[in-house]
């Protein structure tokens, strides 16, 4: 809890020809994470090389290649596949030897046809396309061109022009465009082509065809519909087969892309004419697991021991170690970056604050119920699938029981009052549409209460700074650290003791009344004074120019209005949306009802509908946004470095083959 | 005269509402604008960047936020008026 998975550093050392074996063993355990050998970098690997592939490893990737071609005329997810059963390796590879040659010559072969027939039907249409300004062309178009005295122009025109020439001419007026057909004996062709100027000729190349433009069209139609069906044919074909073959293809893929990961291992090793190293990380209470493992399948020839880990130099790989409630919150820290191994995990802490947030933010139970639905469905439906997306679900769905528990404590649904609760925290009921639910709402009251939030945050992240720095800086620069972030939390302090001395606010302490003791001061506003002071000394003793950073103090806790903001725009939505779809259209009609009426019933509850889902999505981004923002910039920079290596054990989640 | 009085404080205390409606409309539209400007360039490079990889789409989804504090500062600013 608070701290990453503990890791233990292993050193596997053994002669070379039982590279494979342990490969294997490594590869099954998926626990091992390999440390990249690099050549000339430590002394102690001196004279060591990087290791060559396994054998085989070129065939593979071979088989590999073309099996990934297959797959890509028959758009083949492997992902998208539902393992029916696992196959056995030996058997899917003795079927890739035996079966994969023949199918994959019978889909290359379907594949190419089709790409003939699609160029064929795309040279008909061309042709079509040349036409088709002919198409009401009554004469034959063999007559239109092959002139040794006579040029024939044919274009379109805005107008029908006047060429001033001895000439022959068609004119079609159309919709899609005039067409012009003249033919001018070739001594006028230049006169002919000035005049048409005027009125924007557009020439069009006269395709070289016998017949009416119109049969030849009818023509090409058929010839195209009928190469249309051929390819729908071939397509059908490549479908049964990739129905047919769909599960053993994804399995073979499987197979493949494992024995090549395996078959490339030797790359990341350091090895020697005869033996080889190879250095990684295993999760603390596993190291006896893989040690075992490898021992036994090398028959006890390998050698394996444990190193000590170097906090200082070793880059440690990073594994979660988080209650369960807290696991779809990783989520959250890897979007803004790993935890390193050295500091602490706060991935619990923004697992409770964070629906806290966005609680307060959203704080409807309507919305929260909408949510968790939304949630649930999600969650079933990804539940296969797993990964991000279904980290995000479970985030939402801790979020949207929050915001049902602050939606009875604001007593809020979908904008109305909670008939028979009263508001626990400060009410957010505004004046919409000339009813307030209940009281009014009680601004100065929920700025307080943010700011709190945003004091009691902001004190926990400096205090976790503290923890960080008490554990594992060392020296003057670890007192240095710790007492200037005891400064930050002295200077917030001291600042919030000198306005309660000076000023009266509501949900906050009252020093007003105190009698002054010196300078006009009371001892509250002194204390406060001078925790500042000491407060700034402690920050200057570590970095003098983080002073300029004194502000933020102000405006990291003043950030948290944002709670408000957001949460306010999103209850006036609510609002106005009731008052519109219930005040303005809905009751006016249920007065006196009529058929009419009905109609405009309907019509309000659909803008009812309407625009709370509109409301639900807005509120779901801003809450959700606003929320991550608070924890990341005016949380983490307290305290957090983040930048750890994500441990990515050596192996992989088998799904439809098995050894 | 006594009524020609009252009318005239009527007169004041509307117009004062009107005001505080008004300043309160000036700080929600400029900052927001303000806003808005701030936004767009984040909000390009952060299109750019995730088209580059879309790995960084939450981190630049969160830069493209950042400046969304304005706007609730004067949203706040506005609160405080109103109320």
């Amino acid at each position: 809890m608070l701290k990453p998975e503990k890791m233990g550093k292993i050193l596997i050392a053994a002669p070379k020809d039982l590279m494979g074996v342990v490969v294997a063993e490594l590869h099954r355990q998926r626990l091992f994470h390999v440390e990249d050998f690099v050549e000339d970098r430590d002394e102690e690997y001196e004279g060591y090389r990087i290791g060559n592939p396994l054998e085989g490893a070129s065939q593979t990737s071979k088989d590999l290649i073309r099996l990934r071609s297959v797959m890509s005329a028959f758009s083949l997810q492997p992902e998208e596949q539902k393992p029916k059963e696992m196959a056995r390796a030996s058997a899917l590879k003795e079927k890739i030897e035996k079966d994969l040659p023949a199918l994959e010559a019978e889909v290359e072969a379907l594949v190419n046809r089709r790409q003939a027939l699609e160029n064929k039907v795309k040279e008909a249409e061309q042709k079509i396309e040349a036409l088709s300004p002919f198409a009401e062309v009554p004469y034959d178009l063999s007559l239109l061109s092959g002139y040794r005295t006579v040029t024939v122009l044919a274009g379109h025109v805005s107008k029908k022009p006047d060429l001033g020439v001895p000439c022959e001419e068609y004119f079609a007026a159309s919709k899609k465009g005039n067409l012009l057909i003249a033919a001018v004996p070739n001594a006028y062709k230049a006169e002919a082509e000035r005049n048409l100027m005027d009125s924007q000729f557009q020439a069009i190349s006269i395709p070289p065809e016998t017949g009416t433009a119109k049969e030849r069209i009818a023509e090409y139609t058929a010839k195209r519909e009928l190469v249309n069906k051929e390819i729908q044919e071939i397509s059908t074909a490549l479908d049964s087969r990739k129905g047919d073959y769909a599960g053993f293809l994804a399995a073979c893929e499987e197979l493949l892309s494992i024995d090549i990961e395996k078959a490339e291992a030797p790359l990341r090793f350091a090895t020697t004419d005869h033996a080889f190293i190879a250095e990684g990380w295993v999760p603390k209470d596993s190291v006896g697991t893989v040690s075992d493992g490898i021992i036994r399948a090398s028959g006890g020839k390998a050698f394996v021991t444990e190193l000590p880990v170097e906090e200082e130099k070793d880059v440690v790989p990073v594994e979660y170690d988080n209650v369960s409630f807290a696991k779809p919150s990783q989520l959250l820290m890897d979007t803004y970056a790993r935890p390193r191994y050295t500091e602490l995990d706060p991935t619990l802490v923004v697992a409770i604050i964070y629906p806290i947030f966005f609680g307060l933010i959203l704080g409807d139970v309507g919305y929260g119920f909408i949510l968790l639905a939304m949630s649930i469905g999600l969650w079933m439906f990804l539940k296969k699938v797993g990964g991000e997306a279904q980290q995000l679900v479970g985030v939402l769905f801790i979020a949207s029981i929050s915001t049902i528990i602050f939606g009875v404590l604001y007593s809020e649904a979908f904008g109305f009052a909670i008939p028979g609760i009263e508001p626990i925290l400060p009410s957010r009921h505004l004046n919409i549409g000339g009813h307030a639910g209940g009281h009014g709402p009680e601004i100065p009251e929920l700025m307080i209460m943010v700011i709190w939030v945003g004091v009691a945050t902001i004190t926990l992240g400096r205090i976790l700074g503290i923890v960080n720095h008490a554990l594992h800086d060392h020296g003057s620069h670890r007192v240095k650290a710790v007492l200037a972030n005891l400064g930050w939390i002295m200077v917030l302090w001291g600042l919030l003791f000198l306005i309660w001395s000076f000023v009266a606010l509501p949900l906050m302490p009252d020093l007003t009344g105190m009698p002054a003791v010196v300078l006009g001061m009371s001892l509250p506003a002194l204390a406060g004074l001078v925790m500042m002071l000491v407060g700034i000394l402690f920050i200057i003793r570590e970095s003098a120019l983080e002073i300029i950073e004194l502000p933020t103090i102000l405006s990291h806790v003043l950030s948290f209005a944002r709670i408000v903001g957001i949460g306010l725009s999103s209850v006036a939505i609510a609002m106005v949306v009731n008052f519109i779809a219930i005040g303005l259209i809905i009751e006016p009609q249920l007065e006196h009802l009529s058929i009419f009426g009905v109609v405009i019933v309907i019509i309000g509850a659909i803008v009812f509908l309407i625009g709370h889902l509109l409301n639900t999505v807005l509120g779901v981004l801003g809450a959700g946004i606003q929320s991550l923002r608070l924890n990341y910039i005016e949380f983490f920079t307290k305290f957090y470095k983040g930048g750890g290596k994500k441990y990515n054990p050596f192996g992989t989640q088998r799904r439809y083959s098995e050894e | 005269m006594l009524l020609q009085t009252d009318v005239a404080v009527q007169v004041a205390e509307a117009s004062q509402a009107g005001m505080k409606a008004l300043a309160a409309a000036i700080a929600v539209g400029s900052t927001g604008i303000a806003t808005g400007i701030a936004e767009t360039a984040i909000g390009s490079a952060a299109v750019g960047a995730t088209a580059e990889n879309k790995d960084v789409f939450g981190l630049v989804l969160l830069l493209t936020v950042i400046p969304e504090t304005i706007v609730i500062f004067g949203l706040v600013v506005a609160l405080l008026m109103l109320f």
